[in-house]
């Protein structure tokens, strides 16, 4: 795994990894069968940029707060099982991926803040965790509203 | 003013009633038939009155006719000869002068009033305490099946209300100036019109009454989510339980139906215009009778060998019996509606071939897509989703097998996953196919299940289990691939989020095993694609859902209209119709509009050749 020594390593990697996120989704657009199904990944691929362009502004501003909120998980991911990515995806199927990317990069970072050297770090890395788990919170609420409505 | 002691009295209660000054009885029995006779002078004229002797709308009988609104000069006691005219009170609603007799209620003797102005029902009761007297009949419960009994069969499980139920309950009606029932009714029944008349015994005209606004009133009478609909917002609902909107309108549509009133209207195609109809659930057969009433030709086209959708295939005998919609759509056939069976639009025939051939097309295709929850060994034998098992079982009849040769989904020990109205009718169906022990798994607690409180109240008093606040998480398999049961994890709801709306959420190292021998998931449905890979001009959102104008239920294609479930996803058979009957009046409309404008074409042209 790569060594981060600095704040701004980390926020170049976290960047670039919003960056491929965004790279994800768009070729998923451009090859989705339906239009209804580009607009859903044209949807999160913006919500990627819009990550993207916060991280850099914290790079820019060295403004980034941790805050004692606790982002409530929902764990609907957790137990699904890893769905294909192909180009006649469901909308199901997209926000099962999409959950699950983001369930990664949450754990990626968590991990990334038990293994930091120094507090600040730990910090900047516990700080994008919580960002990825409220990105995670915003498809499983999705999901939760609309995949498992139960009538 | 002085009002009558209510507390004793009851709506529709008989009145014993006496002369303040001899103490002699009004009342005569003569055959059974009651009645309250007082003599009065009418324009110097004396005569006898005949008046109603129970607590209800004051039918008035004279042996000299009265003009409408005439006030009586006086009324006698036909024993005594007193005048009974009251010196201390007159008349709450229109200030006329009142006689007084002695009613005998409760073993006390109290004054009641009567109104010296025909066609004046007051009778020593304000409004509001009219309304206090009326609180006071209980909310009629219908006679259903013993529970015991019904778990070894098909049959239905309300009997219905038997007339006398009905007229009783008609009666708590308040008849509200401003009523809110109406608009709580997704198809704006005129519902305070249709107690009335029950409680006249008109039932006839009753069901003409709900028919004008809905063509299967026995079926909403039955399946409409009533409670959160009309009797919802019911004004008697404030202060006692609501009306029984819903049982009255099956009872009136039974009644109808039995007695072998319906009246089928004749149509002759008076519009040369040629409407097709995709799906015959309620909201294609809505579309197809409002158009056919207009005149239009009208044809259904059916994917199935079976007419009704989610009515036939979906929800269960014992909750909807099928004579019943057959009953309906039958009524739609005798209209002039015409049915393709077995004809799938999409592979079959596209939307754009039926607008080469039609004037308009309707979509109603619901969502009949089942949706499976994704987790491991899900595609392990005997778990169904829920539209296969009651497909099988309504539809092809297993539960008649070996009279019809589908064989029955077998499972002693059966989990249904989910909690809303088809949740309830697997399970209850699961029981009733044999099973030892059906139990329903759900992630949300009891306040949150979204099936109508009727469906849980049948499903518990027949024995289902329920597993509230937990999730299946994974299906264990037998050596041969069958489930033998399912891991799952117990939730609590969380805290409120920004919507409002408590999610569950699990709690870690809760897991624990739920045995099983058959699973059903019945955790929603979606838009089956096949219909549009044919049609990509036609808009959809993410949901697969088809986009519509909301006012007049149009598609992106012109002169295709859709409603129902394939443009909201699962919801009520009431809304679906509802979809229809806004889509059946835009199409109307621009028809009229498109017909107009080429009879004023041709006209031109004529005069142009002239
Ligand atoms: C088990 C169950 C219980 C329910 N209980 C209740 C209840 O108690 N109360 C309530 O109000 N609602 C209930 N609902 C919901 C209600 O039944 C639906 O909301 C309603 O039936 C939707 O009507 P619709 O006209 O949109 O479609 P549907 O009733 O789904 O009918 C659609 C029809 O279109 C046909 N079709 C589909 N594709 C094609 C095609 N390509 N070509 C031709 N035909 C096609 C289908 O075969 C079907 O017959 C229940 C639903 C289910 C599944
Ligand atoms: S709101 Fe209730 S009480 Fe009032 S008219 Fe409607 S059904 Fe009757």
């Amino acid at each position: 795994m790569k060594e981060f020594t600095s704040a701004d390593d980390i926020l170049d990697f976290a960047i670039d990894a919003e960056q491929q996120a965004v790279n994800f989704y768009t070729r998923l657009a451009k090859n989705a069968k339906t239009e209804d199904m580009r607009e859903v990944f044209q949807q999160f691929a913006k919500e990627e940029i819009r990550h993207k362009t916060r991280l850099t502004s914290i790079k820019e501003t060295r403004l980034f707060t941790l805050s004692k909120e606790k982002v409530a998980d929902l764990k609907i991911g957790d137990y699904l099982v890893t769905v294909q990515v192909t180009d006649d995806m469901s909308y199901q199927d997209a926000l099962i991926v999409a959950m699950k990317r983001e369930k990664a990069a949450y754990k990626l970072y968590n991990n990334l803040a038990a293994k930091s050297p120094t507090d600040d770090l730990r910090k900047v890395f516990l700080s994008l965790a919580q960002e990825e788990a409220k990105h995670k919170l915003r498809f499983e609420v999705e999901y939760d509203e609309h995949i498992l409505s139960e009538n | 003013m002085v009002l009558n002691d209510v507390k004793y009295l009851k709506y529709k209660t008989y009145l014993q009633t006496y002369c303040p000054y001899c103490k002699v009885s009004f009342n005569v029995e003569k055959n059974d038939l009651k009645q309250l006779k007082l003599n009065a002078i009418y324009k110097n004229q004396e005569l006898q009155l005949t008046l109603s002797p129970y607590l209800d709308v004051f039918d008035v009988e004279s042996s000299i006719p009265l003009e409408k609104d005439s006030i009586l000069d006086d009324l006698i006691c036909p024993h005594c000869g007193k005048s009974l005219i009251s010196k201390q009170i007159s008349c709450g609603e229109c200030n006329s002068h009142v006689g007084e007799v002695i009613i005998s209620a409760a073993s006390k003797l109290i004054p009641f009033y009567i109104c010296l102005k025909h066609g004046c029902e007051w009778h020593g009761l304000s409004k509001s305490d009219e309304r206090k007297i009326k609180l006071k009949i209980p909310r009629q419960t219908m006679p259903e099946q013993d529970q015991t009994l019904r778990v070894h069969n098909y049959e239905e499980v309300p009997y219905g209300y038997t007339t006398e139920l009905a007229m009783l309950e008609a009666g708590r009606c308040l008849q509200c100036k401003n009523p809110k029932c109406v608009a709580g009714c997704p198809v704006n029944i005129d519902i305070p019109s249709f107690i009335e008349l029950i409680t006249h015994e008109t039932l006839n005209e009753a069901a003409k009454k709900i028919k004008e606004r809905n063509v299967l009133p026995s079926i909403c009478g039955r399946v409409c989510p009533q409670e959160n609909q009309c009797e919802e917002v019911c004004i008697l609902g404030i202060k006692d339980k609501p009306v029984a909107i819903g049982r009255l309108e099956r009872f009136v549509a039974d009644y109808e139906r039995k007695m072998e009133l319906v009246e089928v209207p004749v149509i002759s195609e008076t519009i040369p215009q040629k409407i097709a109809i995709i799906g015959s659930g309620p909201s294609g057969l809505t579309v197809a009778a409002d158009m056919r009433k207009h005149g239009y030709s009208v044809t259904i086209y059916e994917a199935l060998h079976e007419t009704g959708g989610v009515l036939t295939y979906g929800i269960p005998e014992f909750r909807l019996p099928k004579s019943i919609v057959q009953f309906e759509i039958n009524y739609l056939k005798e209209m002039g509606v015409r049915f393709e069976l077995n004809h799938v639009i999409g592979p079959l025939i596209t939307i754009d071939e039926l607008l080469d051939n039609y004037d308009a097309v309707f979509i109603g295709v619901g969502a009949g897509l089942p949706r499976f929850m994704n987790i491991e060994g899900e595609s392990l034998g005997n778990i169904f989703s829920s539209n296969e098992y009651l497909t099988r079982m309504n539809l092809m009849k297993a539960y008649k097998f070996p009279e019809y040769d589908t064989p029955k989904p077998r499972g002693n020990k059966i989990a249904v996953i989910g909690g809303g109205n088809v949740a309830m009718d697997c399970a209850r169906t699961a029981i009733r196919n044999g099973a030892e022990e059906v139990t329903i798994v759900y992630r949300r607690s009891r306040h949150e299940l979204p099936a109508r409180q009727e469906e849980v109240h049948h499903a518990e008093q027949e024995g289902i289990k329920f597993k509230l606040l937990t999730s299946p998480i994974k299906y264990i398999g037998t050596d041969s691939y069958a489930v033998k049961g399912m891991e799952c994890i117990q939730m609590k709801l969380g805290e409120p989020d920004d919507s409002g709306r408590r999610r569950p959420v699990p709690i870690e190292n809760s897991n624990f095993i739920i045995e099983c021998d058959m699973a059903i998931v019945a955790i929603g449905t979606g838009p089956n694609p096949i219909i549009f890979n044919s049609s990509p001009k036609l808009k959809r959102n993410k949901w697969g859902y088809i986009n519509v104008n909301p006012e007049t239920n149009e598609t992106s294609m012109e002169f295709v209209y859709a409603g129902g479930d394939i443009v909201t996803g699962s919801a009520t058979v009431i809304e679906a119709m509802g979809a229809g009957r806004i889509a059946a009046n835009a199409m109307h409309e621009k028809l009229q509009k498109k017909l107009n404008h080429a009879k004023k074409q041709k006209g031109k042209k004529k005069q142009i050749a002239k």
